[in-house]
Order: structure tokens, then C-alpha cells, then sequence
């Protein structure tokens, strides 16, 4: 089996390392990077929380190998949030909403949602809804997420919505 | 510190007498932001595959690839030499442990159980070698290269199958795994049904389900030396791992240390370790290095335990009026091969009824072995008994000619007609049912909704409403072994901030959230500064975590208890110290107070330091520190009850279901956090969506399981499941802080609410056959009137055909064995008298006991005694046969009819049960 | 499960490539988007000696418009298509169907290529490029051939490519300006495979049916081309359509088969109403317009 060296960019940080050619991207990051916040609900490509985000794009971590990485920018859920604690405006308004339960789920959806919205983007709900059929959650019944959802097309496009959670 | 609650109606219950009361408070009552968020939102949980130690190797199984046969022999030659590999384990390696696999009671099964096959295998994905190396993709390559020589016989696979198939287990008659109830429904019930104005015939099928938590199974194990074991598992108590494994395995408890501080997900599967678990536990022992062993989701669809395979006929007599006459249910359940627990869910019968005046019952029910994945829990396991009910009263209200909401009006067991027992003898206080469904009608205009269906149904549009109403019996404690009380401890550490640990356990449930919920209300303190720990079982003490919607109702009594008892404590230093009465001590968000004196201000940090650090300065005989705990034991059940009403539409071009609306009106009780109960229920009737439409784990003629990955295992996602609307009723039960169960509510009634709205959708084209999933192309076939289902000949249904065999009928073994009258019959003196060794088969696993019979004629007295005590009898008997009857108080109040016959040193015969139907017994002269 | 061991190649030119193809002797297998190859390594149900990433070919991506069709490179990124102003220009229809193919997440590394290549009989884009006729450019160390995509798919993942050969590009002919797209797809939750699927397009010139191209997806075992409503409607002016006839005659050119999703009963029933119903609604949009 064929051995790689690798260099990408994880979390604004730059990582050289040795891959087997068939260790998959999720596997890399958790078990060599430390970035344990990506999990594996299935391995093949369906429940959505490997998601990470490979220049600039939502991708699933499981059916990418690492190798496929070389030279790729990647942000994992652990580079969301500002270095002194600050939650990124998706994890705060999964939060307010309720949006996670056992929270296994949760890294995935919250790249997702991080990787559509902000910086000017403009996503409707539909646009949203549509990459959150993506990831499966088996505790919340997507009430939260879908509330989310709502209030982060909202803060998008400068309106505001009432109702939320306190 | 009782500001409003905000939100009307969260909490409108009244407080029970004398008793303390959750109410709604600063932090009680509100939509409180988790505790748990901050580190699941950021990627720093703890779940068991975040687990690194030092030293540690990982696991891979070897699976069988069929569903049954003997196992010739095993090849490990080749796959020893991969590079990489440690150790390879077989059944052989690990049989000298001896292992029990208990089920959740801590009963031993039925049938022999081995962590890996033993000799036989009995399913596909059966577990038949264990490879321990380097990494998980090197144990896999160890893993393939293992040869398993197979001769393979015809399994066993559906209900049907099990009924007239070979015995799943060498040495059983039969494939019956439990059993209770009359094999013959009994005459006056018959008359009864027979002579009913309306009699509905009403049959469900119920697929297979996976509970798919989203976080799969998964165990890291580090034995530390001879005399400590730590595990990290993904379960649902950690306190009920440790017992488990130290009971199963016969190792002090003392040295086992189970941590899941983040687990993704139960749903009933995590209840206990099974075969996985335990030989990966074993592998470690043996081996002494710290072993991972993580299921991957092809493991899980495949070979995870499973729930729910099940088929029911429920006969249901009704007056002209629509009222209740008799009913009676036949129930049968698939076990699967290695259940956890031998399961005829004689809860269905219990609570089938329970929330309607319904004067007569009757029933039998089984449950089967077969060659597939073994049964284990899945939220709310009986909820049979609401999907049939709700589905055949309003298959009865559509026959009549009444509405069906009017037909729930008339039967359901209303506030007023409380106290009363059910027609199964369960005793019910303060059910709602009746109540929940007038608030739910409150919210939701029928006659509206009606008139819009008819102008739809003129387009050809066909909207459908369903509604259904269900009591779920919660916070159960005190009947079964594990079902325990919660413990609370708590203490105002010398900082000033609150700091609890709890027995109570978080797979999502946020049990860290409302707790700390009240202990910052019982103890005035901002909510900021309460910390609850749990999740460890050296933390903490006893119970089962979450299992039947407990966590909530006990352990928030026992935080209410506990907090009190601590504040109590806390009042009486804070007087002492600043020098006044406790009455006059004021406590709001961390700061003491003395009422009247605004200089005397203190915050909690100088009080609790003087506590701990100062002993000079304390009251007389007050002990140091500022600790306190309480184990609550609440009242045996506490019942929740409902009503839901959902709307869907189906195209009738394709049979497609779209839920329009949903609404759930529910009675949870006194609610702690609004936001993490609507969250349980969300979470539950997304769940029963997910049964209804889209889920299945089938399996072909082989037993080959069809659905192997998550493009084949349909689970619900976001554009499946509607948004729910939730009316709270908030009626306070009796227990401390007056709440009530709501983790597995949601998953019962969502499936007959939404079968309910395609039915009524549907009904211009006759009866929906409720056969789970209902596909597109079953509904399809309905609205078409022509069977479109598939046509490629399914030899499933051809394999018991093909392949007769004869299994000597069991009956015999079912009734009491009538002994041979002897010409010359001793005594039933000789016969009977002295001591016998007995087992019972109950539901919840076989009772062993001890039997102690003296005779004097015609009269018979003695006693049995088990490890739960001795309780004595008279009866009477007649040659070699005994009757005798003998009164419990546990799980209820019930007479326990013996009838016994012994042949030589052989005792065999029936218990019956009251209401659960007759056991088996069989014994042997001790 | 983890993948069995491979050894992984990422060539930088078509040669390259091909050459490490005919080296293999069939033991390699080719590394596009992955997202259907990544779960079958992980649940090694493939197990190739070799991967060939084609991800440095550079060659291989993009879009552009020859001789008045349009060429696409397989290594295209399913998500660059959809955003790809000369595809929404020229090929809508294709666009649309693009949207359908998989997730959000899988379109982000999912190439056009890859799904073509695949032969997912449920699949949109194959049955897209039969029904939009387009041409299959494969190339080896033998030689470059053009295959009709109407004659590249033989059965369930099953296509005329050789082990040693790669698709080098797919190409569309001109569809007229004016042409009617055609699309519909039920499937039981978005991003599963479709229970029942049409792709099609009809060229109009002067009010009448130029040419008529119509593939389904989910209804055989490879994409089936519903040649006898093709025929039907070739020629006919827009308003003597009858959509149910043709939806009717369309149907007869399927093969669906039973399996856990749906029955083939039940394709065949809801393919015809479906089609029908699209295309009704197609002419309306279009005379409309
Ligand atoms: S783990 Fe990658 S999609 Fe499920
Ligand atoms: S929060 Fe548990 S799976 Fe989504």
C-alpha cells in the first residue's frame, strides 16, 4: 500500500504528515490531526456529520481520503469559533434554538450551515433546507435546525424574525 | 425569586398538598439555554471514539454470513501472519469466563447466550471471532482472511416462519421465547364479541426497526492490573453498565469504572453490553492491553440488536352508541435469535386499554425466536398498544357512523371518573387523556379543516386528519430490580458555586441542563453557577439512566429533595452567622440577605468558606461543609397522557404522504424546561414518522438483512418531518416537583396519529391496510384498487413449504401435565410433601424459588420462598395434582393461582397470573 | 469497515493515466469525485490494487462549446456545472437534473464524469446524456472512440468501457434555443435514488417538434430511451400533443424492476402519470411563452 506525504491547512493551521493511501480524510482528521469533533455516523457517505469544509465548500470527510487533501484548506467545527471562545454565529443560534440534542450529529450540520451562510452570502431557506436534507438527526426531530435555519437566512438578508427561543 | 413564568400555560398545574413542588421559578419553568451546548457545539464532546490510551489496540469482528448452521471449523492460520495482528479469539478462548448475559432485570436468558457463536450460528452478522491488532483497517484485513467452515441449514426468519419452523435453539420444542395469556379466548368473552351490535377485526403488522443512534456502539476497555477495569462505553447508565458487567461476569464491582460522558444517542439499544461489548470486555482481560472496539454502521444495520418486528389482531366490540363492550388481542413479537431480554411485551395488554372504560379484556401473547438479530428496546417498546387501539377505533367510527372523535369522547377514562382501575386492574389517579384531547380540539378547528377536506376532495385532493389520544406509564421505580430511585447530591462549594452529581445519565436528554435548572432555583442561585456532573459511575450512585421516561420526574424530585435539604442547612449558618432568625434570611442569585437589615449582605462565597474552613465559627453540633444529598423513591408510576392531530395530504397519483400539520397536546405534567420536553417529543414522533413511512430492516428467504447501509435504512430527514405545534396541559403528579415522563411519548403516539390522517385521506378507497411502512406503492395499491406490489415471486413465503418439517406440537408442555392415576395410587403424602426446586417462567425472565409442600389429607399447606422472601399458602390437593393461590403486592396487587402436578421427582404445571396470563413451571425435587 | 489496501496514483496528464490503466490489467480502478466509489471502498465491496486519481489532470474539467454543441470534462465538479452560465444557457435541462444528483454535500465533489461513467441505472445524468444524445469520448493507450451514450450503458454499472480505458469527455449536440425541457423525479426523500425518472428535451422549430430526445431513469437496468415517443412526437406540431399518449408510448420502451423502494408496477403506473403531467405542464409553460 502506497504512503503519502501530505501538506494542508487545518483550523488556520499548516499540517505535514505520512498517509496510508487509503486512510479517508474523517479518519485523518480525527485519529492523526486531533480534531475529534468530526464524527463518523455511517462511513459511507449518507448522515452527514463528517461534514468539513475543503476550500470553501461543505464536503463529506468520509468520502474523501486524505491524500485527496494535499494541499486543501480545511475547516473542521473546532476552527469555528473565535480562539478566545466566542461562538461563530451558527453554533449561537444552534444553541438559542435548540437545534442539537446528544450533539453527534451537530458538527456536521453546523459546517454545513457555516459553509452556506456569512461573508455576504445569500442563501434563501429553500437553498438551506435543501443541504440540510444531508444529515441525518435521530433525536431532534429537526425542529431546532429548521428554526436555525430560518433565523440565519434572516440575519443573512438583514431581517429580522421573531419568535425565537430565548 | 418567583418571577412569572413567561410562557402561559407552561405550568399551570396545581400543587399537590404538603408536597414540594417544582412550580415554575427564576430558572424551573423556562427555556434555559443547555449546559451541555458549548462543548457539543464546538467539537469538544466526549464520546467513547474520542477515547485514545496509551498502548491501545483495536478490534474487528468475524461475522457470519449466514443465518444458520454449525460451524466446522475454524482457519486462523493465515490471518494470525497479517502483520500487524495480536490475537485472534474465538468462543474456544473465551469460554472459561463463564459469562452470563443478563438482560436488562438481570434475569439469565433463556437460551444459551455466548458473547461469540459457539459452535452454532444462529444469525446473519452473528459475531464468530475477534481480531485484535495495530489499527481497525489491519484487524479488518485479519478479519477477512479468517476461513469459518459453515454447514448451513434453513433458518428461521419472519414470525410465520417461527411459528412451524425447526427449534432456533437445539434443545427447545419450539421457537416460543415468552409466552402469557389464553390460547383459547375464553366463552363469556367470546359471547360477549360474538353478540356485540359491532365487532371490528382490526390487524397491524409492524416492521422491524433499527433504533440507528447516530453515535453506533462502541467500547474502549483498560483493565489496570488485576483488580481495576475502566471502561468507556456508549450506553445508557453507566451505573448499569458497571452492574451488568460486574453481575455478568462475576467481577467485583468495586473495580469497575464505566465513563460515557457524551453519548450520541440510545433510544433502547444502549441499555446494557451484548455480545460486541462483552467479548471485546473478555479480549481485554485476557490480552491486558487497552482495547477500541467501534461498530460501524454496516455493523449496526447488520448486527446491532433490533426492535419492534411484531403483528397484532385486536378484536374490538362497540354498542350501536359507539361504546365499549369487550375486546380482545392476539399478539406476536420476533425475538430474534439472542434477544436481551425473552419478550411476549405483555405491556401492550396492560396498557392497551388502560386510558378507556373498557369492561372486559382478553388476551395471548408470544413473543418468537428466529435465525435473525436478536430483539432489544426501542423508545416507548409497547407502543403497539396505542398504534392498534387509535387505528381501530377509528376503523370502528368510520363502520358506525360516528365521529371519531366523538367515539374517544364517550369511552375515554375522564379526571371525574378517578379514581378507578383499568380493566387490567391497573389503579389510575390523574390521567389526562380525555383533557389533553379537549385542549388539542381547542387548538385545532375540525369542522374548518372538514370543510376544506370536502371542497379538496372535489379537486381531487385528499387531505386527511388523524387524531389519537394514549397514557404512557413513566418514572416507573420499584417494581423490577433495575428501575430504581434517582440520587441527588449536591454542594455549595467553598467558592460560593453549586456543584451536583447526579445518577442520572444524558444521550440528549439534557439532564445536566434541568437539573441544574433546579438546583439554582431550590438554592437561589444564578443558574451560571451550577455545575451538575453525571456520567460516571464512580460518581454519583445507582440507577438505570434513561429507560421508560424517568430521569425527569425521579431525579428532578430528588434534586427538589436534596437541594432543600441543603438550603435548609445553608439558612440555618447564614442566621447563625449574620446573627438573626432563619426566618428573616433572604437568599436571591447567590447573595444572602437579612430582611429588614440591608447592610447584612453577604454573598454565598463568605458563608460557604466560614462553612468549610472555619469550624469555630459554625453552630453548635452543625456539621462542617455544606453537602447534602437524597435518593427519591416516587410513587411506583406516574402517567403521562396525550392527544396529537395531524394533517396530511396524499397524492393519489403516487401515493405520496405529506404531512401539512401537526400538533401535539400533551400533559408532561409540571415542566422544567420547556424547550428539552418539546425537544423528547419532537425528537419521538419524528421517530413514529420514520415507522410509518420510510423505515424498514428486511431481510430475504436466507435471513440476508436487506438494508445494510443508510441509503437502504431509510431514517427520517429534515424534509420528512413537519413542524410541531405544542400545547402543554401541566397537570402536577404526585410526585415531588409534580412532573411526568416525556422521553418516549412522541414515538408511541406519532404512528397511530399519522396512520389515523392517511386512513381518514384514504377512505373514499376503503380501509388502509396497516402494514408498516406504509409505501408509496402499498397506498398506491389502495387508491388503485389493484395489488401493485412485487410480483417476482418471493420464496420467503414458499421456504416452509419446500422444506416440511415436523416439530412435535408443544401444547402439552402448555397446560398442566395431568399425572398418571396409579392403580394403586401412593399417598399424595409420598408424592408431594418435602422440598422442591422451582422456575417460573415470568416475562421478565425465570424466577427460581423454592417450593415447600406439606399435605394432610385434601389439604395442602406450605410455602415458596425466593431471594425476595418466603410467603406461605394453603390450598389442596387431589392425588398428584396441587392448586394452590397465593397473594403479591409486587409489581401490583395480584393472586398468583398455582396448579402443579408431579410425576416422580418432576413438578410441572401453570401460574396463573391475573391479568398477565399464566407462566410456566417446572421443578425438580430439591 | 475501512478500505482493503491500495496503492494511489494522482497522473497529470491523460497519458499518464491511460498507461497506468493498461499497466494494471484491469486492477485499477478510477478515482473521479469518489462519492459513490468512497462507500464501496469503505465497505469493501471494492477492492481495486490500484486508484487513479484524475483530479491534476487539468485537461479534463471545464466546460466549452464546440462546433455548436457542448463539450463537458469529466472531472467537472457537479456543483461548478449547476453554477456553469453556458450550461444554464444552452442545456438547461441538463442543469436541472444536476441539482437532483445526490446532496448538496456529495454535489460539492461529485463530477459530471464520474456519475456518467458510473451506469446507475436510478441515476440522472447517464439517463440525461442518452436522452440529450450526447457522445462519449474514451480514450486508452489503444486510441480515442466516440460511443453514442445510448449504446455506452449495457447494465446496472455496467458501460462498454474497457479496464484500461478513461472517459475523456462528454458531448452535447445543439438543442435548439427554443427547445422544451423536460424533467421529473419522485424519489422518497431528496437525494435518494429516484423511484421513477424522465429527462428529455424537444427541439422546436416553427410550432413543431424537430427532434425529441427522452431517457428514463429508474426504469430498467440501464437508462431506457423512450424511443417510440421520441418517434412519436418527431414532427408533430406542439398543440396535437396528446401528453397522455405520449407518456403512454414512452412507457412501453421500460424495463423497472421490483425492490425495497417501489414495485415495478408501481414505476410503470407513476411513470406514466408523471411524464404526462410534465409534459402537459412543459406545452402550457410553452405556449404561454
Ligand atoms: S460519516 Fe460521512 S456521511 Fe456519514
Ligand atoms: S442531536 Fe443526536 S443525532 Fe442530532
Amino acid at each position: 500500500m502506497s504512503k503519502h506525504t501530505i501538506e494542508l491547512t487545518i483550523n488556520g493551521l499548516r499540517h505535514t504528515a505520512d498517509v496510508e493511501a487509503r486512510v479517508s480524510l474523517s479518519d485523518f482528521l480525527r485519529e492523526d490531526a486531533g480534531y475529534t469533533g468530526v464524527h463518523v455516523g455511517c462511513d459511507h457517505g449518507v448522515c452527514g456529520a463528517c461534514t468539513v469544509i475543503v476550500d470553501g465548500k461543505a464536503v463529506r470527510s468520509c468520502l474523501m481520503l486524505a491524500v485527496q487533501a494535499h494541499g486543501a484548506d480545511i475547516t473542521t467545527v473546532e476552527g469555528l469559533a473565535e480562539p478566545g471562545g466566542a461562538l461563530h454565529p451558527v453554533q449561537e443560534t444552534m444553541a438559542q434554538e435548540y437545534g442539537l440534542q446528544c450533539g453527534f450529529c451537530t458538527p456536521g450540520i453546523v459546517m454545513t450551515m457555516a459553509a452556506l451562510t456569512g461573508e455576504g452570502k445569500r442563501p434563501t431557506e429553500e437553498q438551506l433546507i435543501d443541504a440540510m436534507s444531508g444529515h441525518l438527526c435521530r433525536c431532534t426531530g429537526y425542529q431546532g435546525i429548521r428554526r436555525a435555519v430560518r433565523k440565519l437566512v434572516a440575519a443573512d438578508t438583514g431581517e429580522t424574525v421573531d419568535g425565537g427561543a430565548a | 425569586m418567583n418571577a412569572p413564568d413567561r410562557r402561559a400555560g407552561a405550568n399551570a398545574g396545581a400543587e399537590p398538598a404538603g408536597r414540594p413542588h417544582a412550580g415554575s421559578g427564576r430558572y424551573i419553568g423556562q427555556r434555559v439555554r443547555r449546559k451541555e451546548d458549548a462543548r457539543l457545539l464546538t467539537g469538544r464532546g466526549q464520546f467513547v471514539d474520542d477515547i485514545a490510551l496509551p498502548g491501545m489496540l483495536h478490534v474487528a469482528f468475524v461475522r457470519s454470513p449466514i443465518a444458520r448452521g454449525r460451524i466446522l471449523g475454524i482457519d486462523l492460520d493465515v490471518a494470525r501472519d497479517v502483520p500487524g495482528v495480536h490475537a485472534i479469539y474465538t468462543q474456544q478462548d473465551l469460554a472459561h469466563f463463564n459469562v452470563d448475559m443478563l438482560s436488562f432485570y438481570l434475569v439469565s436468558p433463556e437460551v444459551e447466550t455466548t458473547p461469540l457463536a459457539n459452535g452454532r450460528v444462529a444469525y446473519v452478522g452473528e459475531p464468530v471471532a475477534l481480531v485484535i491488532a495495530d489499527s481497525r483497517p489491519i484487524a479488518e484485513d485479519a478479519a477477512s482472511l479468517v476461513v469459518v467452515d459453515y454447514a448451513e441449514e434453513d433458518p428461521v426468519v419472519t414470525i410465520d416462519d417461527a411459528r412451524s419452523g425447526p427449534p432456533v435453539h437445539p434443545g427447545c420444542d419450539d421457537n416460543i421465547a415468552a409466552e402469557m395469556g389464553e390460547q383459547e379466548i375464553d366463552e363469556d368473552l367470546q359471547a360477549l364479541l360474538e353478540g356485540a351490535p359491532h365487532l371490528i377485526r382490526h390487524r397491524v403488522v409492524h416492521q422491524r426497526i433499527s433504533q440507528s443512534p447516530m453515535e453506533t456502539r462502541g467500547v474502549v476497555v483498560s483493565r489496570e492490573g488485576a483488580e481495576e477495569l475502566t471502561l468507556y462505553i456508549t450506553c445508557q447508565s453507566p451505573h448499569l453498565v458497571a452492574r451488568w458487567v460486574s453481575l455478568a461476569l462475576g467481577l467485583p464491582p468495586g473495580a469497575i469504572r464505566v465513563i460515557a460522558k457524551d453519548v450520541g444517542g440510545g433510544f433502547g439499544l444502549k441499555n446494557h453490553p451484548w455480545k460486541e461489548e462483552t467479548a471485546v470486555i473478555l479480549a481485554a482481560l485476557m490480552f491486558n492491553r487497552p482495547l477500541k472496539w467501534i461498530e460501524d454502521r454496516y455493523e449496526n444495520l447488520i448486527a446491532a440488536n433490533q426492535a419492534r418486528e411484531q403483528e397484532m389482531v385486536l378484536q374490538v366490540a362497540l354498542d350501536d352508541d359507539g361504546r365499549l363492550l369487550a375486546s380482545h388481542g392476539d399478539y406476536s413479537v420476533n425475538n430474534g435469535a439472542f434477544p436481551q431480554l425473552s419478550e411476549c411485551n405483555i405491556a401492550v395488554h396492560m396498557f392497551v386499554w388502560a386510558a378507556y372504560r373498557m369492561p372486559r379484556y382478553g388476551f395471548l401473547t408470544r413473543g418468537w425466536y428466529s435465525n435473525t438479530i436478536g430483539y432489544a428496546a426501542y423508545r416507548g417498546p409497547w407502543a403497539m398498544e396505542s398504534l392498534i387501539r387509535e387505528t381501530a377505533l377509528d376503523v370502528a367510527a368510520r363502520r358506525i357512523g360516528i365521529d371519531p372523535i366523538e367515539l374517544r369522547r364517550r369511552n375515554l377514562v375522564t379526571l371525574q371518573d378517578q379514581p378507578t382501575t383499568s380493566c387490567m386492574d391497573l389503579p389510575l389517579e390523574d390521567i389526562t387523556p380525555a383533557e389533553c384531547l379537549e385542549k388539542l380540539l381547542a387548538a385545532f378547528d375540525v369542522a374548518a379543516f372538514r370543510r376544506e377536506q370536502a371542497a379538496a376532495r372535489k379537486e381531487g385532493r385528499y387531505l386527511g386528519l388523524g387524531i389519537a389520544t394514549y397514557i404512557e406509564p413513566t418514572g416507573a421505580a420499584g417494581a423490577i430490580t433495575t428501575m430504581t430511585g434517582e440520587l441527588a447530591q449536591v454542594r455549595i462549594e467553598p467558592t460560593g458555586k453549586v456543584t451536583a452529581t447526579m445518577s442520572t445519565h444524558s444521550q440528549g436528554h439534557g439532564t445536566a441542563t434541568t437539573m441544574a435548572q433546579i438546583f439554582a432555583d431550590r438554592l437561589g442561585v444564578p443558574y451560571e453557577d451550577v455545575t451538575v456532573f453525571e456520567g460516571d459511575s464512580s460518581r454519583g450512585g445507582f440507577s438505570p439512566g434513561a429507560a421508560g421516561s424517568r430521569q425527569g420526574v425521579i431525579a428532578g424530585g430528588a434534586a427538589i429533595m436534596a437541594a432543600d435539604l441543603l438550603a435548609a442547612k445553608f439558612r440555618q449558618l447564614a442566621a447563625h452567622l449574620l446573627d438573626t432568625s432563619v426566618d428573616a434570611i433572604v437568599i436571591d442569585e447567590g447573595m444572602v440577605r437579612v430582611d429588614g437589615a440591608p447592610d447584612k449582605c453577604r454573598p454565598f462565597a463568605d458563608i460557604a468558606c466560614i462553612a468549610y474552613g472555619e469550624p469555630d465559627r459554625l453552630p453548635p453540633g452543625f456539621e462542617a461543609g455544606l453537602e447534602a444529598q437524597y435518593r427519591y423513591q416516587p410513587p411506583p408510576m406516574t402517567f403521562s397522557s396525550a392527544a396529537n392531530a395531524c394533517v396530511v395530504e396524499v397524492d393519489a397519483d403516487t401515493g405520496f404522504v405529506r404531512i401539512l400539520r401537526w400538533i401535539s397536546s400533551e400533559d408532561c405534567g409540571n415542566v422544567i424546561n420547556p424547550a428539552v420536553v418539546e425537544g423528547q417529543i419532537a425528537g419521538g414522533l419524528a421517530q413514529a414518522i420514520g415507522m410509518v413511512l420510510l423505515e424498514e430492516v428486511r431481510f430475504d428467504a436466507r435471513g440476508n438483512p436487506l438494508a445494510a447501509t443508510y441509503k437502504d435504512y431509510h431514517l427520517p430527514a429534515i424534509a420528512d418531518i413537519p413542524e410541531f405545534e405544542f400545547v402543554h396541559a401541566g397537570t402536577a403528579s404526585q410526585s415531588v416537583g409534580g412532573m411526568r415522563g416525556c422521553g418516549e411519548g412522541g414515538a408511541i403516539i406519532g404512528a397511530p396519529t399519522l396512520v389515523n390522517a392517511i386512513a381518514d385521506a384514504l377512505a373514499p378507497f376503503g380501509e388502509v391496510p396497516v402494514d408498516l411502512p406504509l409505501t408509496p406503492t402499498k397506498l398506491l395499491s389502495l387508491i388503485e384498487g389493484r395489488d401493485l406490489s412485487a410480483k417476482t415471486v418471493d420464496d420467503q413465503h414458499h421456504f416452509i413449504a419446500d422444506h416440511p418439517v415436523t416439530v412435535p406440537v408443544s401444547a402439552a408442555a402448555e397446560s398442566a401435565p395431568q399425572a398418571p392415576q396409579p392403580a394403586a395410587a401412593p399417598t399424595a403424602e409420598a408424592l408431594v410433601d418435602g422440598d422442591w426446586k422451582m422456575v417460573l417462567s415470568t416475562p421478565m425472565g425465570p424466577q427460581e424459588m423454592t417450593g415447600h409442600f406439606e399435605t394432610r389429607g385434601q389439604a395442602l399447606a406450605g410455602y415458596l420462598s425466593s431471594p425476595e422472601g418466603q410467603m406461605d399458602f394453603t390450598g389442596s390437593v387431589d392425588g398428584a395434582n396441587l392448586k394452590f393461590d397465593l397473594k403479591v403486592d409486587k409489581p401490583m396487587k395480584i393472586t398468583l393461582k398455582y396448579t402443579l402436578a408431579v410425576t416422580g421427582d418432576k413438578i410441572a404445571g401453570k401460574c396463573k397470573m391475573g391479568i398477565f396470563g399464566s407462566a410456566k413451571v417446572t421443578g425438580q425435587r430439591a | 469497515m475501512k478500505p482493503a489496501p491500495f496503492d494511489y496514483v494522482a497522473p497529470s496528464s491523460i497519458e499518464e493515466a491511460c498507461a497506468v490503466l493498461a499497466e494494471a490489467h484491469g486492477g485499477a480502478t478510477v478515482l473521479a469525485g469518489g462519492q459513490t466509489l468512497m462507500p464501496l471502498l469503505n465497505l469493501r465491496m471494492s477492492q481495486p490494487f490500484i486508484l487513479v486519481d484524475l483530479a491534476n489532470i487539468a485537461e479534463l474539467k471545464g466546460v466549452t462549446r464546440v462546433d455548436g454543441g457542448i463539450r463537458i470534462g469529466p472531472m467537472t465538479r457537479q456543483c461548478d456545472a449547476i453554477d456553469n452560465k453556458v450550461l444554464a444557457h444552452d442545456l438547461p435541462v441538463l442543469v436541472q437534473a444536476l441539482r437532483h444528483v445526490g446532496h448538496h454535500h456529495t454535489r460539492n465533489r461529485g463530477t459530471v464524469g464520474g456519475s456518467i461513467a458510473l451506469g446507475e441505472p436510478a441515476a440522472e445524468l447517464p439517463a440525461a446524456a442518452v436522452a440529450l444524445k450526447a457522445t462519449i469520448e474514451v480514450r486508452s493507450v489503444r486510441g480515442t472512440r466516440q460511443v453514442p451514450a445510448a449504446e455506452f450503458y449495457i447494465g446496472p454499472y455496467m458501460t462498454v468501457l474497457e479496464p484500461d480505458e478513461l472517459v475523456t469527455g462528454i458531448r452535447f449536440p445543439e438543442w435548439s434555443l427554443g427547445h422544451v425541457t423536460l424533467f421529473c423525479e419522485l424519489a422518497q426523500r431528496p437525494g435518494d435514488f429516484a423511484l421513477v425518472g424522465l429527462v428529455g428535451a424537444l427541439a422546436i422549430d416553427s410550432g413543431k417538434v424537430a427532434r425529441a430526445g427522452l431517457a428514463w431513469f429508474a426504469m430498467g437496468p440501464t437508462p431506457m430511451r423512450a424511443k417510440t415517443a421520441e418517434q412519436l412526437l418527431s414532427g408533430q406540431s406542439l398543440a396535437e400533443i396528446d401528453p397522455q399518449a405520449v407518456a403512454e408510448s414512452a412507457i412501453a420502451d421500460t424495463a423497472p424492476f421490483d425492490d425495497a423502494q417501489a414495485s415495478a408496477d408501481y414505476r410503470r403506473t407513476v411513470g406514466t402519470r408523471l411524464f404526462a403531467r410534465t409534459l402537459r405542464e412543459a406545452l402550457n409553460v410553452t405556449e404561454a411563452a
